[in-house]
């Protein structure tokens, strides 16, 4: 047939009528798609999925570790794993950057230059071990040795309290922006030696004050986990309200349904306050409120009333609603929930002269109410059912570290062993430790696998294996409200290249070879061989998720669950109700030190949900995260209000000096933040290192060394928000790193809201 | 029966706490090369979610939002008919797919999207060498010149989809995603349970039971892309009237 142009029509029509008549095609042939089927992406291999810890913050979520031919390729949380049930936090993310970080150290390095030059020749670990050996045993006073690691807890605390005890050394714990004063309030008013948890989950109502839980508080991981349920869990009846008291607009004062800003360091008072409309307007039992005030009633608090306290407090009208009745209503909410409600504080409501008064009265709240020990409430912790595994060693205070650094200043200390901390870069500058260090008649060894501030201070350098390499437990501090012990197992072997040792191996062996190997745990040829050690006694219980007679089962098992818990195993303890007339005669004003001419703020420094407090500034992913709130990355910045930035006439971008209340100062960038008071400015720590490390060195600042040494009355801990400095312009601007403008901003209007709300 | 399934994602703005974990789990899962200070300074740093903060009020009564934003996978995906060589495309389970050996780099889609979800790589990505350790080996590292974004992790679907029908002879679903860690990165990391993600052709999926929430809504739902994404509406109890909606 000839193809006419009529012809070509006709059988062009007769040709789509019939497919569509027919239906003869397969529907997915009138999906507009490309014509040839792609391949949308290749997947080739197995996989194989590895239970164990984290260890990048003191949460220690468990995780399962992606392992395809012998990499570490991806970490998620383990689901299984009753702290964070399979949630996990970006901290825990950038394990895998520690692993394989191209400045990772591969060998034991001994210094050639001076201290602090960063000269350093490899040597052989026999080597290492002999020279650190014969260090020790010089020694005739033994208490000359000082041995520093972070907190720990389970085996590791178990068996590195047994070698420094054995050997007489001395054994410190070192935090950044530790939290002595939460570890006494717990142990004063709760009764407590392990950290309750909150059963945010089941609660109605929150009050924080001052605790960041959802960002870097304790465990934000596991908070958050109940967060999202206090917020539209299944079956709920009412949706949680949150409430958070914040002299600072941190990310769970972003979160909360109010946000009730104070002056810093008074919330204890507002707690008093709190008390004292629950107790006048007699919204709680009143037998509960005798035992509470020792019979006194609301007369006990009477000087805290409201319309007394309000102004003082500096509680601000809120939503048309004056200070003293803001203070009543959330007197009242938390009242109506009854044990369902939670009164928590930390991060800046403790970080004060008078931290520990104002732990002391938030805490109380929880009696008031009724909700220590309730569902829905504050949920006390067992402790670990073997007693070799229910040691912990938590951070001494900064007034501890004082007195230390200035013992070792006096020569009274001859080696100093450091193990996983940083204590040079992330103490106050002005206990001078760096400065200390900086002398021939001590020997000082790091265990780092990086060259960070301290181990550069350091005659030996002895790299440790990354926690996805080495073995290791861990009891959750806090745990879930019942016994859990971790299990951490290497999921991968070190690269090709690397040398590592596991610092518990490295105990063991020094231990044999110093002669202190009499008994358990110090006896046991390899930390594997303790771990199971353990693992048996745990297996002798004959309880909880892991049970099996036959002990190599029951390793595995242990390993693949990554764990142990027995839900049925909670607190037993009833604490006693502590007296708030005696907390209220404590109540005391906080201090604040420093600048008071010009342009002057109460400085809050804060940690990031990234950098923290900082000890994984070396890893690009927390650097090249922004921040939640202002959207930066990479630098330090200065957050002050945007209604005090345009009367002094400072734009985003500008660079301000900052003085500190110690006569130190640095130049930080300006971000106008719509959400900080006025009379306080923000910087987050984690940056200001120097030590020769990529994408940490040379960046931003370090607040933490313009503080001073304020000190908590009490407990000695560092009231690193209470003081404050000075603002001056340099005259100097550029643009600030931030994610916030790279992609074009949706324009909201009245017919299209982009995060749309509504009232419930 | 992988020609029913569609593929939708919940997003429950009351309970997204703004924490970064999922941007960073899909930067890990996705091979996105690392955003250093000079992408952020020249804006070309690249999250294929992103976490939008959006201020609300003045202070003291200020409110901070916050909305995680990726690709839409839009029915009618205003990226997919603009591009000249079929390099973005709608597969049959309700994708917005990009093949990356297509792409010339026109960046039409990314004009054409009123999510802003889609990122140029103006440069070849860089990682030292020891960080080559981590790549996905189940995700193509982008050249220069060439378009990416959110995928909803689909090397993960069709991995599931060996694994469990190829190998298992089981069904995937949102249950066997969930249990075989083949639920997209930002998901599986997420510490609220704000992700939502399953086949929404299955009624009883809990992708589908949480898109029935009275709070349902889509972004730019006025434009007609017909996202398959849907956002549940924050709450608070302290909305103005008009903001409320």
């Amino acid at each position: 047939m000839k193809i006419s142009r009529r012809n070509f029509l006709r059988l062009a029509s007769f040709s789509t009528l019939g497919a569509v008549a027919c239906n003869f095609f397969d529907e997915r042939e009138f999906i507009s798609q490309s014509p040839v089927q792609l391949p949308e992406d290749l997947v080739t291999g197995r996989d194989n999925w590895y239970a164990t810890l984290c260890r990048q913050c003191s949460e220690a979520e468990g995780l399962v570790v992606r392992i395809m031919e012998g990499r570490a390729k991806k970490v998620q949380g383990n689901p299984q794993y009753p702290t964070n049930l399979g949630g996990h936090s970006i901290r825990c993310e950038a394990g895998l950057q520690n692993l394989y970080h191209p400045d990772r150290i591969s060998g034991p390095l001994l210094r050639q230059g001076a201290r602090g030059t960063g000269l350093y020749s490899p040597i052989s670990w026999d080597q290492a071990l002999d020279l650190l050996r014969g260090h020790l045993q010089a020694q005739t006073d033994r208490s000359r040795v000082l041995t520093v690691t972070g907190p720990l807890r389970g085996s590791m605390a178990h068996l590195t309290s047994a070698f420094t005890d054995a050997y007489g050394a001395r054994h410190m714990a070192f935090q950044p922006m530790e939290d002595a004063a939460y570890d006494q309030v717990m142990q004063d008013v709760l009764g407590q030696q392990t950290s309750p948890t909150f059963d945010f989950k089941n609660a109605n109502y929150v009050l924080s004050f001052g605790a960041d839980f959802l960002g870097t508080w304790k465990a934000p991981v596991q908070f958050s986990k109940g967060y999202g349920e206090f917020r539209q869990g299944l079956g709920r009846r009412n949706r949680g309200t949150l409430v958070q008291v914040d002299s600072w607009f941190s990310l769970t004062a972003a979160n909360a349904d109010t946000w009730v800003p104070i002056n810093p360091g008074m919330e204890g008072m507002l707690a008093l306050s709190i008390a004292q409309v629950i107790i006048s307007e007699g919204l709680a039992p009143q037998d509960r409120i005798n035992q509470l005030t020792g019979g006194q009633g609301s007369s006990a608090l009477d000087a805290y009333a409201p319309n007394i306290i309000a102004q003082q407090l500096g509680v601000p009208p809120l939503h048309g609603t004056e200070p003293h009745e803001v203070i009543r209503e959330m007197a009242r909410g938390f009242a109506r929930s009854g044990s369902r409600s939670i009164a928590i504080g930390g991060s800046g409501a403790s970080a004060h002269t008078n931290g520990a008064f104002n732990l002391a009265a938030i805490f109380a709240l929880n009696f008031l109410v009724g909700s220590v020990g309730a569902e829905g409430g504050v949920v006390l912790n067992p402790p670990a059912p073997v007693p070799e595994l229910a040691k912990t060693i938590s951070a001494a205070s900064t007034g501890e570290w004082h007195r230390t650094v200035a013992d070792i200043s006096n020569g009274r200390t001859g080696v100093v062993m450091l193990r996983g901390v940083n204590p040079v870069n992330d103490l106050p500058g002005d206990i001078g430790l760096q400065q200390t260090l900086n002398r021939d008649d001590i020997f000082v060894a790091t265990f780092s696998s990086f060259m960070d501030e301290t181990a550069e201070m350091a005659d030996l350098i002895l790299p440790e294996r990354t926690p996805m390499e080495d073995w290791g437990d861990d009891v959750p501090s806090p745990g879930p409200g019942f016994e859990v012990i971790g299990m951490q197992q290497p999921v991968v072997n070190p690269l090709p290249g690397m040398n590592p040792m596991g610092f518990a191996d490295i105990l063991l062996q020094l231990s044999r070879e110093i002669g202190l190997d009499g008994a358990t745990p110090l006896n046991m040829p390899t930390y594997h061989h303790l771990l199971q050690d353990q693992a048996r006694k745990i297996q002798a219980l004959e309880r909880g998720s892991v049970q099996n007679a036959n002990f190599n089962s029951f390793w595995n098992s242990l390993l693949q669950q990554g764990g142990w818990w027995d839900r049925d195993a909670t607190a037993d303890s009833d604490p006693s109700m502590p007296n708030l007339a005696e907390i209220a005669s404590r109540a005391s004003q906080p201090i604040i030190t420093g600048r008071t001419d010009g342009n002057t703020f109460n400085l809050i420094p804060f940690q990031t949900v990234s950098l923290a407090d900082g000890s994984g500034a070396n890893l690009p992913w927390l650097q090249s995260s922004s921040d939640p709130l202002t959207t930066v990355a990479w630098t330090t910045w200065v957050e002050i209000s945007t209604l005090v930035a345009d009367a002094i006439g400072l734009k985003e971008g500008d660079f301000v000096r900052v003085e500190g209340a110690n006569g130190r100062s640095f130049v930080a960038q300006i971000y106008h933040h719509p959400a900080v008071p006025p009379n306080v400015i923000g910087i987050p720590v984690g940056q200001g290192h120097t030590a020769s490390l990529r994408y940490s060195k040379g960046r931003g600042e370090n607040p933490l060394h313009l503080l001073g040494l304020p000190l908590e009355e009490q407990t000695q801990s560092l009231a690193w928000a209470g003081t404050r400095v000075r603002i001056v312009p340099t005259g100097e601007s550029s643009p600030i790193p931030k994610f916030e403008g790279i992609v074009p901003a949706f324009v909201p209007n009245q017919e299209e809201a982009i995060v749309k709300v509504t009232r419930g | 029966m992988a020609e029913t399934k569609k593929w939708a994602m919940v997003i429950d703005l009351d309970r997204c706490t703004g924490c970064q974990a999922c941007v960073v789990a899909c930067q890990a899962e996705n091979n996105i090369p690392i955003n250093e200070e000079k992408d952020f300074l020249s804006r070309r740093a690249k999250q294929w979610i992103r976490i939008d903060r959006v201020w609300e009020g003045t202070w003291p009564n200020v409110k901070a939002r916050f909305i995680p934003v990726l690709c839409q996978h839009c029915e009618n995906a205003p990226c997919e008919p603009v591009c000249p060589v079929y390099a973005t495309y709608h597969n049959s389970q309700g994708l917005n797919v990009q093949v990356y050996n297509r792409c010339v780099g026109t960046r039409y889609c990314a004009n054409n999207c009123p999510y802003q979800v889609r990122f140029f790589n103006f440069h070849d990505p860089e990682w030292p060498d020891t960080f080559w350790n981590q790549l996905n080996p189940d995700v193509t590292v982008r050249s220069r010149g060439i378009m990416e974004k959110c995928t909803f992790c689909i090397q993960r679907i069709r991995r599931a989809e060996r694994t469990i029908e190829g190998r298992d002879g089981g069904k995937v679903n949102d249950q066997s995603l969930k249990a075989g860690n083949y639920m997209p990165a930002c998901v599986n990391a997420c510490p609220t349970n704000t992700l939502t993600f399953g086949d929404i052709n299955d009624p009883n999926s809990d992708v589908s039971r949480r898109a029935r929430d009275p709070r349902h809504y889509k972004l730019l739902d006025h434009i007609g892309t017909s996202p398959s994404v849907i956002y549940l509406k924050k709450v608070d109890p302290n909305a103005p009237e008009e903001e409320a909606h």
